[in-house]
């Protein structure tokens, strides 16, 4: 490696370091003021979730969700297409797996669950394409459009959730319980981590593979680095206008057709909220890199789980880890943090 | 449907209805021509919803609980433009933390201050004064839609106009517009780009404020999540409405009576309020594709 | 200005090496120099858009700092930019007042005075253009114009003109050396920046020329002709050392025929029924002067703009409606002017940029085999004598070695056509030899080569055949012999001959498209 890399390398990370770090002094600035027991409250905040394997295996369970639709933002970003749809594509993707489950009650699971996670995948790939469609046909705004359309979608599902697919016999606003057969393999109890994980750590590996390694990531990479280098060199660039958004698409309804057959087996109203917004933080903070996605999303499951714990042990509130997720997000793209980035703008004229 | 007497009222909430769109997209409108993408304007409304009920129920008056809510979404959005310009961070990745940080702020400020993280009712809360002239009331149907409003709708109006007079007739408004259409133009003269930026992000955070009071201020009561996407909606209206004052208060009507349609819907026919909820998101991408359809066509022939 | 000096750490660049420049009061004062001299940067710290790392800048006796544009026009130096700094949906007047607008009342324009005080300006020194139109409705040489008036709107004493004539036309050229004689007529001062040498023998009292960020010579215009200065600004007298074989040609390999690109809005095509042939073993150069459509040429032909009307053909094929990929495939090659942006990705790594053109043929079940790209990668390095390891950033590379990156990707499809748009533009004299060597052992070789370049001796030294392009249009076809001179593609390039007038070419071109 040459010096100018190691010295980026270096850059970014301590960049992120120190965004992470005003992140948790916040927090406990925050702690200190709001808490009349603040020992207690950032304890429980940093070191709760490693305290009992009930709190450690729903963080990990957790961070499933966010592997799936971060690296579901790195493979968009990577290419360069914007896809700002994330919450409608898995809760779309929650309600497709949702409606194919009920709808084949007696296959077996392995049959069915494929059907639905493909189902899942299916729409939001078909949802996250039409905004790359409408940016390749017509040169449509795609941040604009996937969010639109994102947001109608939600609407629509919430309609589905508490109108025709109701369950009466729940109080919740939720559909009925999916099938025995399709829900997932526990593997941690008494905590919710379920057997999908390993998919995901295989996703994420397998995803890196594909960019770096497969014909279609590299033309997608190619693309997203340098569209006028792409075109001038022959690779179809108003194919990776789309392409890319339908995968990020998929992966997106793919995190919330688990998060349905892996969680709560069923499809309660809002079930994959934040999924999407929180996927674009991970893989800003996994700089869009597959594998580091994985870390990534743990460590937004880990601010999770500690402000969980916190609420559980101590008089601070959930919504902690909220902010601390702000914070981070507020600077993980501020250049001034990340010396390497400002020094390529100027050029000499 | 045969009630003649039944648009009246439906109009006259859409009146109410809409004046914190309008006051969000006012403020966003000076973001966008600025040549920004301000996706903050939600959590900038949820701030001023927020910090201008818990004022207004502490200090017992109106106008402190609305101007410290306006001062926390100026503060707020100080932070927002600090961190975008100044550290030169992603404005859109920015925006997003803004939104995520006011529902974090205010659910967590809630959860201390009152011990509990729902509604939040105030027994002696000042209500908006309402502006009801009789004589004006008697005015046939404009007096029943227009009349009988509170003074912050009225308000949000007088921003339209005094947002068109800032942009197209003084000198700050040529300087924001020109820092959106060229930056490089304005620093050519030797202002600075970035300067009326963060002019133009604080006036966001002023109407969005201003926004936020009403909404809250109107229910008397301080909801989670009150703002419920009217951020988003406003952004939207910005689109739908040019970017021009004119054509954002239209789009502003046409909002506020899709949601007003939709509460006096239920029950009378059969359109689900989610349907009604989606169709500003729907009207506007089918906008947004004509539009670049016809700019597509238009450029045909000379580019590939 | 005096000991400027301004290094740009991020490029590694030392734009200006301790330069002293002496303008006096009241003459048009010419800064020359190549591409990247260092004349523009020397501008820009003198209108304050950059900061100098040292030296001082002395404006009528006093010391000043100018830390932004801002400052200078206080002092009264304006400056037109190469690239025009206008707000197009602005009207002219808003243009021309923007950042110092009269006022009314308090924060309110009076949109009457700017209205009258721009059209007052314009009146003034006879210009063209209406204060109440808007800016994205003018032509390039009134956009000119309103940048001119900018700066006598407030009151600029000195002028700094950076390449204003690059985008004009010839009327347009002629009305703005009218304009300023007028403005110095007045007692205005004129920086003029250039690289042409006609326009400094013409406007000029003095000229200072640049080479690489140093100043190399300051002299009285009257006492210096063409020959010298350009000698003074490369450095040498200019002579290419290439060992030109006489051709044998062949068949045809590319072929144009009446290729027209018409622009919606725009009344001069920005191709004009263009018709030539590439036969293998030629190497045809096209000349001319930017903007008259060499840049078009290269985006038809490339694949990367669809022409109006008429027919290209690649090997016989016709291949008028292909895009980039499928040309390749028909048998294309092609190094960009852009190499910078089109022909190498910059933050890429050499070995993925060398593979672009070709990454199919490294597929094994849709995965890229790594070991075959890297030998062939090193292969390429070792052949082009690349400076450079397979596995970094090719920003990494000077631009020398860049465009032998490009030109290695672009010759290991061995196709029998190549297009070079500007291969030389900015690269130093060894690269170039490189390049000219390349070029002339493909056209050895049997390949058709085609050149395009607004560089003549380039075009002198290594074509067989010379067109010359004036406004979208083939001016002239010339044999390359010993008598044909650059004074003449000159003239040609310039309009001032132009043989597809004559009534013997207009029949030529109806008889071929018959």
């Amino acid at each position: 490696m040459d010096r100018k890399r190691i010295a980026g390398l270096l850059s970014s990370t301590t960049g992120l370091a120190l965004t992470v770090g005003i992140a948790f002094v916040i927090v406990i600035i925050l702690i200190f003021v709001l808490s009349k027991e603040p020992g207690r409250a950032i304890y429980y905040f940093f070191v709760g979730p490693f305290t009992k394997s009930y709190y450690f295996g729903n963080m990990l369970n957790q961070s499933i969700g966010l592997i799936f639709t971060g690296l579901g933002i790195a493979v968009a970003f990577r290419s360069s297409t914007f896809n700002l749809g994330g919450e409608g594509q898995a809760y779309a993707g929650a309600m497709a797996a949702t409606v194919i489950c009920l709808s084949l009650p007696s296959l077996t699971g392995i049959v069915g669950g494929t059907a639905a996670i493909l189902g899942a995948i299916a729409t939001g790939a078909f949802l996250a394409g039409l905004s790359g469609f409408f940016r390749m046909r017509w040169g449509t705004d795609q941040l604009i459009s996937s969010f639109l359309i994102s947001a109608a979608v939600i609407l629509i599902v919430n309609y589905l959730v508490t109108g025709p697919l109701d369950d009466p016999t729940n109080s919740m606003l939720t559909t009925a319980r999916i099938g025995q057969q399709y829900q997932f393999l526990r593997i941690f109890k008494p905590s919710k981590l379920d057997i999908s994980i390993v998919f995901a750590v295989a996703a994420a590996i397998a995803t890196y593979f594909f960019m770096q390694r497969s014909h279609w990531g590299y033309e997608m990479r190619m693309c997203g680095i340098n569209r006028e280098f792409s075109r001038y060199a022959g690779i179809n660039v108003a194919k990776y206008l789309m392409v890319p958004m339908a995968i990020s698409g998929g992966f997106h309804g793919l995190a919330g057709a688990v998060a349905v057959m892996g969680t709560h087996y069923r499809c309660l109203k809002g079930v994959t909220a934040g999924l999407g917004w929180n996927g674009i933080a991970v893989a800003l903070i996994a700089k869009n890199n597959p594998v580091a996605v994985i870390p990534a999303a743990l460590f937004f499951a880990y601010l999770d789980a500690g402000a969980r714990a916190a609420m559980l042990h101590a008089d601070v509130t959930f919504e902690l880890a909220k902010i601390a997720q702000a914070v981070i997000f507020f600077l993980v793209t501020a250049q001034a943090l990340y010396g390497f980035f400002t020094t390529r703008k100027r050029v000499a004229a | 449907m045969s009630n003649t007497s039944f648009p009246i009222p439906m109009l006259h909430s859409t009146i109410r209805i809409m004046a914190p769109f309008l006051l969000a997209a006012i403020g966003g409108l000076f973001t966008e021509l600025a040549g920004m993408l301000n996706i903050a304007l939600e959590g900038l409304m949820l701030i001023g919803a927020f910090f201008s009920v818990i004022f207004a129920a502490a200090t017992g008056s109106l106008f402190l609980g609305i101007a410290l809510g306006i001062v926390a979404s100026v503060l707020a959005a100080y932070i927002f433009g600090f961190i975008s310009l100044h550290l030169r961070a992603n404005i859109f990745i920015t925006g997003l933390a803004t939104n995520v940080f006011a529902e974090g702020l205010t659910m967590v400020l809630a959860f201390q201050i009152f011990g509990n993280k729902g509604v939040i009712r105030f027994a002696n809360l000042p209500r908006l004064p309402v502006l009801s002239n009789p004589s004006l009331q008697r005015i046939p149907v404009l007096g029943d839609i227009l009349v009988g409003h509170n003074i912050l709708v009225y308000v949000s109006w007088l921003m339209v106009v005094l947002a068109s007079i800032v942009i197209y007739k003084t000198a700050f408004g040529l300087r924001v517009r020109g820092t959106g259409s060229n930056p490089g133009a304005v620093e050519a003269t030797g202002l600075s780009p970035r300067r009326y930026r963060m002019y133009a992000i604080l006036i966001s955070g002023f109407t969005c404020g201003l926004a936020g009071a009403i909404l809250s201020l109107q229910l008397g009561a301080y909801v989670p999540g009150v703002t419920a996407g009217r951020g988003w909606i406003a952004l939207v209206a910005i689109y739908l409405g040019n970017k021009t004052p004119l054509g954002i208060l239209i789009a502003c009507i046409v909002f506020g009576f899709a949601e007003s349609l939709s509460n006096y819907a239920q029950g009378v026919i059969d359109v689900p309020a989610d349907f009604i909820l989606a169709f500003p998101y729907i009207i506007t991408v089918v906008a947004m594709i004509a539009y670049s359809m016809i700019r597509h066509y238009r450029l045909r022939g000379s580019e590939r | 200005m005096e000991g400027i000096t301004k290094f740009f750490a991020a490029s590694g660049v030392l734009a200006n090496d301790a330069v002293d420049l002496v303008v006096e009061e009241g003459e048009i004062h010419a800064v020359i120099g190549e591409n990247g001299a260092g004349k523009s940067t020397l501008m820009k710290l003198l209108y304050g858009l950059e900061h100098a790392d040292a030296g001082e800048i002395t404006f009528r006796g006093e010391k000043v700092a100018i830390k932004d544009p801002f400052v200078a026009n206080r002092l009264g130096i304006g400056m037109v930019h190469q690239h025009f700094k206008l707000v197009s949906d602005f009207t002219v007047a808003e243009n021309v007042v923007l950042g110092s607008e009269p006022r009314a009342r308090g924060p309110f324009i009076d949109r009457r005075s700017a209205v009258r005080d721009v059209s007052k300006v314009i009146e003034e020194h006879g210009f063209s253009v209406d204060a109440k139109r808007k800016v994205q409705d003018l032509t390039v040489g009134q956009m000119q114009q309103v940048e001119i008036v900018k700066m006598l709107y407030r009151n600029a004493e000195l002028l700094i003109l950076d390449e204003p004539t690059s985008v004009l036309t010839e009327q347009e050229i002629e009305s703005l050396f009218n304009t300023l004689k007028n403005l110095l007529g007045r007692g205005k001062t004129i920086i003029l920046i250039t690289h042409k040498l006609e326009e400094v023998m013409q406007m000029s009292d003095r000229v200072t020329v640049m080479r690489d960020g140093k100043v190399v010579a300051v002299r009285d215009t009257k006492d210096v002709d063409k020959r010298e200065l350009s000698r003074l600004m490369v450095g040498r007298d200019i002579l290419l050392e290439v060992d030109r074989k006489p051709p044998t040609y062949g068949d045809p390999v590319l072929e144009l025929k009446d290729v027209t690109i018409r622009c919606r809005g725009q009344g001069r095509p920005l191709l004009d029924r263009i018709s030539f042939q590439v036969r293998s073993g030629e190497l045809v150069g096209i000349a001319g002067v930017g903007g008259n459509g060499l840049a078009e040429i290269e985006d038809v032909i490339g694949g990367l703009r669809r022409a109006t009307s008429g027919r290209i053909f690649l090997h016989g094929e016709d291949v008028t409606a292909l895009g980039p990929e499928p040309l390749r495939e028909v048998g294309l090659a092609y190094v960009p002017a852009d190499r910078l942006r089109r022909g190498a990705s910059l933050p890429t790594t050499v070995r993925e940029n060398c593979i672009v053109t070709k990454h199919h043929d490294f597929l094994r079940t849709g995965i890229l085999q790594k070991r075959g790209i890297r030998a062939f990668t090193e292969r390429l390095i070792e052949h082009f004598s690349i400076d450079a390891v397979e596995g970094m950033p090719a920003g990494n590379l000077s631009g020398g070695n860049i465009q032998k990156m490009i030109l290695a990707r672009e010759l290991a499809a061995e196709t029998d056509f190549i297009l070079f748009s500007e291969p030389t533009w900015g690269l130093d004299i060894a690269s170039s030899q490189f390049v000219y060597e390349k070029m002339l052992e493909l056209r050895q070789r049997g390949a058709g080569v085609l050149l395009i370049s607004s560089n003549l001796d380039e075009i002198l030294g290594l074509a067989d055949t010379v067109l010359i392009m004036y406004r979208g249009r083939i001016v002239g076809r010339l044999e390359n012999t010993e008598s044909l001179s650059k004074e003449i593609i000159g003239e040609y390039m310039l309009g001032l001959r132009d043989d597809s007038q004559s009534p013997s070419a207009v029949a030529s071109a109806e008889g071929s498209r018959g």
